[in-house]
């Protein structure tokens, strides 16, 4: 274990759940480059992230439960294909030599810019219809929008191609220790046709299990540190929480223009990271 | 592609149950991430009052969450260790809460709204976490 002294360790974890709270992308995408770059090797931070982003998904999930927006059924059904992922995506991860692991973080993180960068704030109308295979997983319900001032009515639709995706984003997600957010939201949301509310709400609420999934992989196989876990899980629980409140203090655009530039330099430095050796 | 017609929302009793469980949910992850977090806060804080330092000085070696659990147990009885068995106890809470939420929902889906599809698909979700958490 490296020299990682616990003031570092509880700095970075904060500075993390802070960031990834703000940018909605979670921690772990930040605390995973952090991590290695103050000299932990890449697979003990991803075990360590993965850890975290139970944490920072469980925290946030269950408001938005108690707020009735997130769709438990639609979670659960997905929740199948994404624990899968994540258990094939941690056991890859361990298989894996390092280097293509930070090619591959730095990868997604420009995926993710990309997603970002794309995002196109249309309207979300209700779909006419409902492919039979959706209607009989029962996916529809509805909600109460605070800014709209109505229920909201919806269905999901097209599950048979939401569930091999969320194959993917699971896998994702064990292999690099983080969340995985933005694409199961791009699921969610373009995929499944949900209102964007309903998608956030209920990606939360499939990352916390999907860690979960994960993280038994690097516990049985012996990566998580409990000495570093703990000041870790903490600080990004407290940025976290820092994040959200001062999130609705700030400008939507200057936010979002800071964690593309945050991503991308990120992004770029675990590639060449990786290239480097 | 043929258009179905959208089914009418929930009747009121299942519309009821669903905000039970809803809230129910909502409350395990929470009360689950703040236990953990008193408990790994206590855990640091007692480490630190007993050493001066935080360095836990442990590891996890290939072992279950099951044998983790009776590992720790076992050495508290012994006695030694206390302030690590909190940090200990942290972790596995946290693992737990998205589990017992599962569980939750399972029960809910089998006995309150006697949904058989969903009943089957929380149990394979709960099966898949058991056996990666409990049984390698």
């Amino acid at each position: 274990m490296p020299t990682l002294g616990m003031p570092e360790m509880l700095g970075l974890s904060i500075a993390a759940g802070f960031v990834g709270a703000m940018s909605g992308m979670g921690g772990g995408v930040v605390l995973v480059p952090a991590l290695t770059l103050m000299g932990l090797d890449i697979k003990h931070a991803i075990a360590i992230s993965i850890v975290s982003v139970i944490a920072t998904s469980s925290g946030s999930a269950s408001a938005y439960v108690r707020d009735r927006i997130t769709n438990l059924k639609v979670g659960m059904f997905l929740e199948v294909f994404t624990i899968l992922g994540a258990v094939v995506g941690a056991a890859v991860t361990l298989a894996c030599s390092e280097r293509p692991l930070f090619i591959a973080f730095g990868g997604i993180l420009l995926a993710i810019w990309l997603t970002m960068v794309f995002q196109v704030g249309k309207q979300w109308h209700p779909m006419a219809y409902q492919d039979r295979f959706s209607k009989w997983l029962e996916l529809r319900g509805s909600y109460h929008d605070e800014a709209q001032k109505e229920t909201i009515h919806y269905h999901g639709v097209r599950a048979y191609f939401g569930g091999p995706f969320m194959f993917c984003a699971g896998f994702i997600a064990g292999l690099l220790g983080i969340g995985a957010g933005a694409l199961k939201v791009l699921v969610l949301d373009l995929g499944m046709h949900l209102p964007p509310k309903v998608s956030t709400t209920t990606s939360n609420l499939i990352i916390g299990v999907t860690a979960l999934a994960g993280t038994s992989v690097y516990l049985a196989n012996g990566f998580i540190d409990p000495g570093l876990a703990a000041p870790v899980i903490l600080g990004v629980v407290v940025g976290a929480f820092i994040g959200t409140r001062v999130l609705v203090k700030l400008s939507n655009s200057a936010v979002r223009n800071f964690f593309l530039v945050v991503l991308l330099i990120l992004g770029a430095e675990m590639i060449i990271r990786g290239i480097r050796g | 592609m043929s258009k179905h017609a959208i089914a009418d929302e929930l009747s009121p009793e299942l519309e009821a149950f669903q905000r039970k469980i809803e809230g129910l949910v909502g409350t395990i992850l929470l009360v689950g991430v703040l236990a953990s977090c008193a408990l790994l806060l206590s855990g640091m804080v007692w480490r630190f009052a007993e050493s001066g330092s935080f360095v836990f000085d442990y590891e996890l070696n290939k072992m279950n969450l099951f044998q983790f659990m009776i590992k720790e147990l076992t050495l508290t009885i012994e006695g030694k260790f206390r302030a690590r068995l909190l940090i200990s106890l942290g972790i596995v809470t946290l693992l737990l809460t998205p589990y017992i939420r599962v569980l939750a929902s399972m029960v809910y889906f089998a006995f309150v709204e006697k949904n058989l599809k969903y009943t089957l698909f929380t149990a394979f979700v709960l099966t898949v976490l058991s056996y990666t958490l409990f049984l390698r």
